[in-house]
């Protein structure tokens, strides 16, 4: 079995058995939502090596995409869903195109700047987004013959979304598009030297992470009934972006992992002490120092102590390398 | 060979930054399969005709035209599909990826445009795996062709760094110190490999090493202070007193990188 139907099993066997182990409908679904937005800043982090601060906008918009198509016009919810992925990606490409044209830091405090843009716009324009309160009673209509209403039959319909875009994202990242994306992380001048026009790269991922964040939006706005103002804010896309890097930025699994690694620490966290956000920053800061590459690295780290496993990592090295200088560059 | 229409043609190219002048008004023509090397001290411009020659820098001033047809503001991914490739003089590869996928890319990017298409998979009967296997078995990496390029040795590193311009299968061949920091045997295969691409590319080179320019070049250029100083065929630049006066006088056989 390859690497990329093992990590597909891996993805189908987090959604059956969240079922099995969560009590709540509700939270089981928010992992796997947020799973869906790691991978898609994953895309961007891991395999391009752009660090945005955009998501939580792709995200928000969405939220109020779906929540504004479902209150006032009466399409099908497939439609609704569409239609937040469209304008996921529609903006995502605007900001892309606008961040990409500076590196490092500047475009990293690009995407910030219009990440408190469109926070500000939602928050201004209240009667379209209904500003502090959010976008209230958004309703949760049935897809064909099946009603969505009860938190586990909405969970199935997650799930099954959950798995196509994890399927679809990893046919991205293995295509020949993700594989010259990888080499863009690895070293933009080169990539461009050889003739890849680097900034059409960057931009297509970004609509495509954009369009995955957007529906990701879209089923949280569905979820919860309601699109709140701290979806389309600043601290959404740090947390979309913690989810990625606790899990690991080398594969999409690990996106899953993260997301609900997160997901769950933070609800476990915020029942016992209102201050949890404390313990989650103490915890990044472990993630940073010691395991740069997150959950999922040290999965592989505990799989390789395993008796079993230590064969499969024995490869190719005949001689020992002379060079062995292959950290990966910054941002 | 002499009224052959070259392939390369810089004219008066100017390169400024700021208020240097890096490159002044360099008139330069390239025939086609010939072996033509650039030489000059430290600062006399030989990098920064390079970066202009394949669009990484603009030029200020000037014209460059690639067979008749002018690319002076062609810029510098979209001249790869029209022939050129270069190297670099400091080693810059893709250091995570393997030596395959480093020369897959590079056969790649002679169609870039096919890349974007993210449905698009890797076929194993890939044009640019076929590419990159040539390219292997050429520059003998087959054997490391899955290590990581960060990972080979220096020698190794640099006959990569050629042969992600040599997978772009491109008629012009720009060379940016192909020896920079190799060990003495490595140089000689260099230079083999050099003469080797001489018979079916047109290549232009910059080298410090004078024994590889005087011996495989069909044409040298001497470079001094931005400008051209002589160009001619090896023994002439040898012999020609102001090149011994102003460049090579000591050095004329040693290596000065």
């Amino acid at each position: 079995m390859n690497r990329a139907s093992l990590h597909f099993l891996l993805a189908a066997l987090v959604a059956i058995a969240l079922p099995l182990f969560m009590r709540s409908g509700t939270l089981a679904s928010e992992v796997l939502i947020f799973a869906m937005a790691a991978a898609a800043c994953n895309l961007l982090l891991g395999y391009t090596g752009l660090l945005s601060f955009g998501q939580g906008i792709f995200f928000g918009l969405g939220s109020y995409a779906a929540g504004l198509t479902l209150l006032h016009t009466s399409v099908p919810l497939a439609l609704a869903l569409v239609l937040s992925a469209i304008t996921g990606a529609v903006v995502a490409t605007g900001v892309g195109w606008l961040s990409i044209r500076r590196q490092g830091v500047y475009f990293v405090m690009l995407t910030l700047a219009f990440s408190q843009f469109f926070y500000f716009l939602a928050y201004t324009f209240k009667d379209i987004t209904g500003g502090d309160n959010g976008l209230l009673n958004i309703p949760r209509p049935a897809i064909g013959p099946f009603s969505l209403g009860e938190s586990w039959t909405y969970y199935a319909f997650v799930a099954v979304l959950f798995l196509l875009l994890f399927a679809a994202l990893q046919r991205v990242a293995s295509s020949t598009f993700g594989r010259t994306l990888l080499a863009v992380r690895d070293n933009e001048e080169r990539a461009r030297a050889i003739g890849f026009p680097v900034r059409n790269f960057k931009i297509t991922a970004f609509a495509i992470s954009g369009a995955v964040t957007g529906l990701a939006g879209a089923l949280h706005a569905l979820l919860i009934g309601v699109a709140p103002l701290s979806n389309i804010d600043y601290h959404m896309s740090e947390s979309i972006l913690i989810m990625t890097i606790i899990g690991g930025t080398g594969n999409l699994f690990a996106s899953v992992l993260g997301a609900g690694f997160y997901v769950i620490v933070s609800d476990l966290l915020s029942s016992i002490w209102p201050r949890w956000l404390l313990l989650l920053g103490g915890l990044l800061i472990v993630v940073a120092l010691f395991m740069q590459k997150g959950l999922w690295g040290l999965l592989e780290r505990l799989v390789e102590a395993l008796p079993m496993g230590r064969k499969s990592s024995i490869n190719s090295s005949i001689e020992p390398p002379i060079q062995p200088e292959s950290e990966g560059r910054g941002i | 060979m002499s009224t052959q229409t070259p392939i390369l043609a810089a004219d008066k190219l100017s390169v400024r930054y700021g208020s240097f002048l890096a490159l002044s008004d360099v008139t330069l023509s390239i025939k086609p399969n010939t072996i033509h090397s650039v030489i000059g001290p430290n600062g006399a411009g030989k990098t920064t005709l390079f970066h202009a020659l394949t669009g990484r820098v603009r030029a200020s001033s000037g014209q460059i035209t690639l067979d008749g047809r002018d690319i002076t503001h062609v810029s510098d991914d979209k001249r790869v599909p029209l022939g050129i490739a270069r190297s670099f003089q400091v080693t810059s590869l893709f250091q995570n990826l393997n030596v395959r996928e480093n020369l897959r890319l590079a056969a790649q990017g002679r169609n870039p445009l096919q890349a974007l298409a993210p449905w698009r998979g890797v076929d194993p009967r890939d044009h640019a795996l076929a590419v990159a296997g040539e390219v292997m078995e050429r520059l003998e990496l087959t054997h490391v062709s899955d290590r990581a390029a960060g990972e080979l040795s220096h020698g190794q590193q640099r006959r990569l760094e050629v042969g992600m311009a040599v997978a772009a299968k491109p008629r012009l061949i720009l060379l940016d110190e192909p020896t920079s920091g190799m060990g003495i045997d490595d140089v000689e295969a260099m230079k083999a490999l050099i003469r080797n691409l001489g018979r079916d590319h047109t290549v232009l080179f910059i080298e410090h090493n004078m024994g590889i320019v005087m011996n495989i070049s069909d044409t040298v250029t001497v470079m001094r202070a931005g400008r051209v100083l002589v160009e001619g065929p090896p023994a002439v630049v040898r012999d020609d007193p102001e090149v011994r006066r102003a460049y090579l006088g000591n050095m004329i056989t040693g290596d000065i990188a």
